[in-house]
């Protein structure tokens, strides 16, 4: 049995434990919640994970460029009042206009994250920390104490939610999951394929050996800042369109949540390698087990963000032992 | 499952130096490993004056008096020479006494027969000053095994030399020492015994009087080997490719002026510290000159960044291969490619995975390297194999001008023997290679011509006709008095 599982790669053996997690869990929460294997508790689930995995993805690249976006849930925020905002007094703008202005949105923020790190050698920790509240300071401003009610948005928005591509049986594939998925698609093959890719994991690993390998270090971590952005804008605008009533703590605390959906996810937290497949997986693990509480009657609503936290120190914790365990492993069949 | 060491029964006396030799993965860490608790043997057992313990960690080895030095220093760079010394000492007391702290520490220094100064900053010690931080923190806990790991592998021949008289100062202090090295004629210098291990099993423990230089290199690789088979004549040189005139670093070094043919091999030696790697990094762009000329196959070039360099076909090998040379969690094939991963772009800018790891293949095949696959996270292999990663990375990018620093540092006989046929075949195929090495056999064994530098400084350059040993000591070292001393 040992013997099978050696056959495989390390990551892969990662990826196969995790979808079993996910399993375990799906099973667990079946037990204690009735009616849980319904169609609408699975609608649920995906369009909630269609707003966090863009979100999830992003960091997913910035934490192996070794750096960390803290900001993303305040720019999901910016991206989402500003989006309905503007839409109140615009509202005939073609769609596709309006996901390429919360795009757009998303990457000026993640350029300037990126801009401090990259070029003014601040920490990432610290820059995306600041900007986490000065986006959140200025949207409050901005915003003053307004809110963005579904009354002002145009038709299409308020029924994006429930524009369904295809069903299988009662389970509809909506357009905001597949726009999700298939940002995870391209993501996934750039990531694995793509020279600049090859190029952030080498910066993540070994800053050094990768300047020396002729890689211009700074704008590869200015890129994954600004992907970051750009995604979390992207998740700003499906935000806007799931809930519709956005007020100005939108998107708060989403900067833990795709954190742990990435750690989770097998990304290392130290930078150098990850998989948008683990991604996928560990933001639907995170998100599944936020669902779920929400309906779970023994526990209380509270209890998510500390799970969350717990979620994260036991990954890491995994991962650590894990690569101990390995490191023994190859050092007796060398 | 085989085990990576089998059968292994080893003995280590007070007092006595006792050398482990073997190739690279023949288990010479996995014993030190075992011996200081950082892995658990499955059978066997260990015994310590004469009582069987187990060893489950590194502290409860320290608590019986072993400690080991590894190839690279473990110093904490922002704290003091002192503080690294007395790092894990208990009974210091909560409240530091730095004029006590200060003053053993330069006691223990002094038992060593050597001068360093305990306030300076361990970040700007040099590895042979560190090295000798992590000898007197292991003395000054009063150790009873000492094992060395590679100690030697980067340094000077003048700190080699400073190396092994701590050595010999340990023994008489009846500390046995367990000596690993692939430096056979430090080995019959010091060495009391010697073990060999192959493939993790003992091949033979042997009173050093015993023992010839080819017995043991046999002992090693299981066959005899011609090893230090020196080039038989100097390489046909090709083209001028390479004319540095005067290149100058404002404060590092100055005056550096030499012509490099197409298919020859220019060596850089002198001492740690004399400034080599820099000329390197300079012409590399890493560090470029601030003064002097560097004419590029005709033409004058300015080399500012590694891509300049890359573009005019200059490969840089780096010593240092965790820091500056590999990403350690990605793959071999990612890592081999890295430099030149445009040529691997296919449809849409994607790499293509076939082809990348076709090249890898190649490499692995050509440069043996010791790994099933391709897919191997480079961090997983053993030392010499990384440097031969790291030298397929930069072969592929078809250098004109390869820069090789310290090419076998850490690397075992039978690999080095492999290195330097690559350096000659490199040669012959019209490559011109520069290679910056503190291994004297190792520039006697390659070098076309020699240029040796002491403290920024170019001291001389010759042919290798008119290249001994004892000259470039005495240049290196700038003391004509010990020019005997190798």
């Amino acid at each position: 049995m040992i013997k099978f599982f050696r056959e495989f790669h390390p990551h892969t053996l990662r990826i196969i434990a995790l979808a079993i997690v996910l399993m375990l869990t799906i099973l667990f929460f079946a037990s204690q919640i009735d009616g849980y294997f319904s169609p609408r508790m699975l609608n649920r689930i995906a369009t909630s994970v269609a707003v966090i995995l863009p979100i999830a993805i992003g960091q997913a690249m910035v934490v192996i460029s070794r750096n960390i976006d803290l900001s993303v849930g305040s720019i999901v925020g910016i991206s989402a009042y500003l989006i309905g905002d503007y839409l109140g007094t615009h509202p005939d703008i073609h769609p596709v206009i309006v996901v390429g202005m919360a795009l757009a949105l998303g990457s000026l923020c993640g350029a300037i994250n990126g801009a401090l790190v990259a070029y003014g050698r601040v920490p990432s920790i610290i820059v995306t920390l600041g900007t986490l509240a000065l986006f959140r300071t200025y949207l409050v401003e901005y915003s003053g104490a307004r809110s963005i009610t579904t009354s002002g948005l145009p038709e299409w928005l308020v029924d994006l939610p429930q524009r369904t591509i295809f069903s299988i049986g009662s389970f509809d594939m909506r357009l905001t999951v597949a726009m999700s998925l298939v940002a995870a698609i391209v993501f996934w093959v750039a990531l694995s394929r793509l020279r600049v890719a090859r190029k952030l994991y080498a910066v993540g690993s070994n800053p050094d050996a990768a300047i020396i390998a002729g890689i211009n270090s700074s704008l590869v971590v200015f890129v994954s800042f600004v992907l970051s952005g750009m995604l979390a804008g992207l998740a700003g605008f499906m935000f806007l369109a799931k809930f519709g009533n956005i007020t100005v703590v939108a998107g708060l605390g989403f900067e833990l949540k795709s954190v742990a959906a990435v750690v989770v996810g097998g990304v290392n937290i130290f930078g150098g390698s990850g998989s948008i497949i683990g991604v996928v997986i560990g933001t639907v693990l995170v998100d599944t087990i936020d669902n779920s509480l929400t309906r779970w009657a023994i526990v209380s609503e509270f209890w998510r963000e500390a799970l969350l936290g717990m979620l994260i120190m036991i990954a890491v914790a995994t991962d650590t032992f894990m690569a101990r365990s390995f490191g023994r492993m190859k050092g007796k069949t060398k | 499952m085989t085990a990576a060491l089998s059968d292994i029964f080893l003995s280590v006396l007070p007092g006595e130096i006792h050398a482990i030799v073997g190739e690279n993965g023949a288990g010479k860490s996995t014993l030190i490993k075992v011996i200081t608790g950082v892995y658990q043997p499955d059978a066997g057992e260990i015994l310590h004056d004469g009582k069987p313990v187990t060893i489950r960690n590194t502290h409860e080895a320290q608590g019986l008096g072993i400690a080991a030095m590894y190839q690279e220093p473990m110093v904490f760079p922002d704290l003091d020479v002192a503080e690294n010394i007395f790092i894990s000492h208990r009974n210091i007391g909560v409240l530091m006494n730095w004029a006590k702290l200060y003053e053993s520490s330069e006691e223990v220094i002094s038992r060593l027969g050597v001068t360093l100064d305990a306030r300076r900053a361990a970040s700007g010690l040099t590895l042979a000053e560190q090295q000798t931080v992590e000898i007197a923190r292991a003395l000054s806990l009063n150790v009873k095994v000492l094992i060395m790991d590679e100690p030697t592998a980067s340094l000077s021949a003048h700190e080699v030399e400073r190396l092994l008289s701590i050595a010999k100062a340990l023994k008489a202090r009846g500390v046995a020492v367990l000596y690993i090295s692939h430096r056979l004629d430090e080995i019959f210098r010091i060495a009391d015994r010697v073990t060999v291990l192959r493939d993790g099993k003992l091949i033979s423990t042997r009173p050093i009087a015993q023992v010839t230089h080819d017995s043991m290199v046999k002992d090693m690789v299981g066959r005899a080997l011609d090893t230090f088979a020196t080039k038989t004549k100097a390489n046909e040189h090709g083209d001028l490719l390479l004319s540095v005139e005067n290149l100058g670093l404002e404060g590092i070094f100055r005056g550096v002026t030499f012509d490099i043919h197409k298919g020859e091999v220019l060596c850089f030696a002198g001492l740690v510290g004399s400034r080599r790697t820099d000329v390197g990094l300079a012409i590399f762009g890493i560090s470029p000159a601030t003064q002097g000329t560097i004419k590029f196959a005709g033409y004058s070039v300015t080399v500012s960044t590694p891509q300049q360099a890359m573009e005019l076909g200059i490969a840089y090998v780096s010593e240092d291969r965790r820091k500056m040379g590999l990403a350690m969690t990605m793959p071999i094939y990612a890592n081999a490619s890295l430099p030149s991963l445009k040529k691997f772009l296919r449809h849409f800018g994607l790499i293509d995975r076939t082809a990348e790891d076709a090249m890898a293949e190649s490499y692995r095949e050509r440069l043996s390297i010791r790994s099933p696959d391709v897919k191997i996270e480079v961090g997983k292999l053993s030392g010499g194999n990384q440097q031969k990663v790291m030298l397929a990375k930069w072969l592929e990018t078809k250098p004109r001008l390869l820069i090789f620093d310290e090419p076998t540092r850490g690397v075992d006989v039978g690999a080095k023997a492999e290195v330097h046929n690559i350096i000659r075949e490199l040669a012959k195929q019209g490559v011109a290679v520069l290679v910056i090495s503190s291994d004297l056999p190792e520039v006697m064994a390659l070098a076309d011509r020699v240029l040796v530098m002491r403290e920024g400084q170019q001291m001389g350059i010759f042919d290798i006709s008119d290249c001994s040993q004892e000259r470039v000591i005495a240049l290196a070292t700038g003391q004509k008095a010990e020019v005997s001393m190798a």
